[in-house]
């Protein structure tokens, strides 16, 4: 009887989780190595002259610059922002379906790979860095941010509606193919209306991300609040950028509520 | 000719043989129901039919043409003339009943119409005209998934019908109605097959429906057709012996109702 209760007698922490043990010592000295790489002087941040600096600095961003005509210009930029995550997204919706339609196997297992490996490459180039490569390929302004973001995004909606198209019932396109439809209609009223509202609640969650992302991106040139911001405190104007990051703050705020009706609207 | 089928067979990819060798062959405005214990392949016989499933050997044609001879677009135009009324009807649950509705005539109707019809339903009238006809007019704008089961399954045999085929085929079509509405909605198929002058290949799973409202029955079991007769020539034994895997009573819509009352009366009191 006791022989075949031996195995079953605690060893310690081997029993209990070696590997939790592991990853525990490991993460504490990753934690510790990296501290002692960066060399980070945490005394000098807590210091009595680091926090005056701090306060001085934070201090000159008010009160922010509300003079009618730079508001009218803050305006400008955030609309200019808006209208650039809005048309980038749009863009991206309609390409990422486009791709979404090979990239959910319909059309054969050669074009599924090839759409994937394309929405794959979209994707993993981040915003900033396609912002970048457009801003080089089309020029300065928001025409270079709309290209950054529709192409960041298609990568992101086009593999989010491939799923979607993948996981909807074959059986009303197939009836309908069945009944003599043609290809596209027998999609559109087949598969289309189990995929929309997730499609559009993506879409809405991703220009969510967008507006934030296309206030960024005006950093490397693509126009709108962020060229602002950019412009402002590089020349030391911090009232005027104060005006600028209020304003981004607003429209992310106004675009999220909007976006969050507008999906409550379609879950009903 | 509604369809004939010589020496059919169909075996699945797993390699189980759904259907034997079957002959079968129906005219045009025929009526032919077909009876039998689940999994005698009543539905593999109509997915056949309506060349949704490709035989596996033997030779089939559907009114008057063999589909998997013709070219892509002659099978479809031959399609658009073949209904198909499933058992639970393949409609997305959001859509609208008049868009549901108006699914059933796509095949005829050039792409661009249907494609407008999603902006603004082109043809109200038509298709509340059909759901009239299965007390549904008042449904028309509803969303198919804020309907019962039954509604939805007469919603399903009215797209076929507005869909106007020469040849109906329906699987279990009333199986998620009460008997009378299931009596009603068998009426309706069956009037539009003589007004229309189509044919119209059911599979029941009430044998008493079947020989109130269809002059040919045909009993399937195990795949291969096991009698094939006019309905005042089926006998009781026959159906037991073809029932005889499902025990000693048979399926019928009459005595279900019976039971239903039954229920509902001690639920009553």
């Amino acid at each position: 009887m006791s022989g075949t209760r031996e195995p079953c007698e605690p060893r310690g922490a081997i029993d209990f989780c070696l590997s939790c043990v592991l990853t525990s010592a490991l993460l504490v000295a990753a934690v510790v190595a990296s501290f002692a790489y960066l060399d980070i002087d945490f005394p000098a941040l807590f210091s009595h002259e680091a926090a005056t600096s701090i306060g001085r600095f934070a201090a000159s961003f008010f009160p922010p610059d509300l003079a009618p005509g730079f508001l009218r210009k803050t305006a400008w930029g955030a609309l200019q922002t808006f209208a650039v995550a809005v048309v980038g997204t749009l863009l991206a919706g309609v390409a990422g379906l486009l791709c979404a339609l090979p990239a959910s196997g319909r059309h054969g297992a050669g074009a599924a790979r090839l759409a994937r490996f394309v929405l794959n490459l979209l994707r993993s180039v981040p915003e900033l860095v396609w912002a970048t490569l457009m801003v080089l390929a089309a020029g300065l302004g928001p025409f270079a941010g709309v290209l950054a973001l529709a192409l960041h995004t298609t990568g992101v909606l086009g593999r989010l509606f491939a799923e979607a198209i993948e996981n909807a019932p074959p059986q009303p396109e197939q009836s309908l193919v069945d009944a003599g439809c043609g290809a596209v209609v027998a999609f559109v009223y087949g598969t289309l209306p189990s995929v929309w509202p997730q499609s559009v609640a993506y879409g809405l969650y991703r220009l969510e991300m967008n507006i934030r992302m296309a206030a960024v991106l005006g950093f490397v040139g693509a126009g709108g609040l962020g060229q602002m911001l950019y412009y402002h405190l590089s020349i030391f104007q911090q009232a005027q950028a104060a005006t600028v990051l209020i304003a981004m703050f607003v429209l992310v705020l106004v675009v999220d509520a909007l976006s969050d009706r507008l999906r409550a609207w379609m879950e009903r | 000719m509604g369809f004939e089928l010589e020496g059919v067979g169909l075996i699945h990819d797993n390699g189980f043989r759904a259907l034997g060798r079957i002959s079968l062959r129906a005219d045009r405005g025929e009526r032919v129901a077909v009876i039998g214990p689940s999994g005698a392949g009543k539905t593999s016989l109509i997915r056949l039919l309506g060349t949704a499933l490709r035989p596996s050997e033997g030779r089939l044609e559907i009114l008057d043409a063999n589909p998997w001879r013709l070219s892509a677009g002659a099978l479809r135009r031959l399609r658009t003339r073949v209904g198909t009324i499933h058992q639970s009807p393949p409609i997305p649950p959001r859509q609208r009943v008049v868009t549901a509705i108006h699914a059933g005539r796509l095949g005829r109707w050039p792409a661009w119409k249907g494609l407008l019809s999603l902006l603004y339903p082109v043809d109200i009238a038509g298709a509340q005209a059909t759901l009239a006809r299965f007390d549904l007019a008042d449904r028309l704008f509803e969303r198919c998934d804020r309907l019962s089961g039954g509604q939805l399954q007469r919603v399903g045999i009215a797209r076929v019908l507005y869909q106007q085929p020469d040849l109906i085929l329906a699987d279990e079509p009333v199986s998620a109605l009460d008997p009378a509405l299931a009596d009603a909605a068998l009426g309706e198929l069956v009037e539009e097959s003589v007004r229309r002058g189509a044919s119209l290949f059911a599979s029941l799973h009430a044998v008493d429906l079947a020989l109130k409202w269809f002059p040919r029955i045909v009993g399937l079991r195990d795949g291969e057709v096991a009698f094939d007769l006019p309905a005042d020539r089926v006998t009781e034994a026959m159906l037991h012996e073809l029932y005889a895997a499902e025990g000693d009573t048979l399926p019928v819509q009459a005595r279900d109702a019976a039971t239903c009352a039954a229920r509902a009366r001690s639920s009553c009191n």
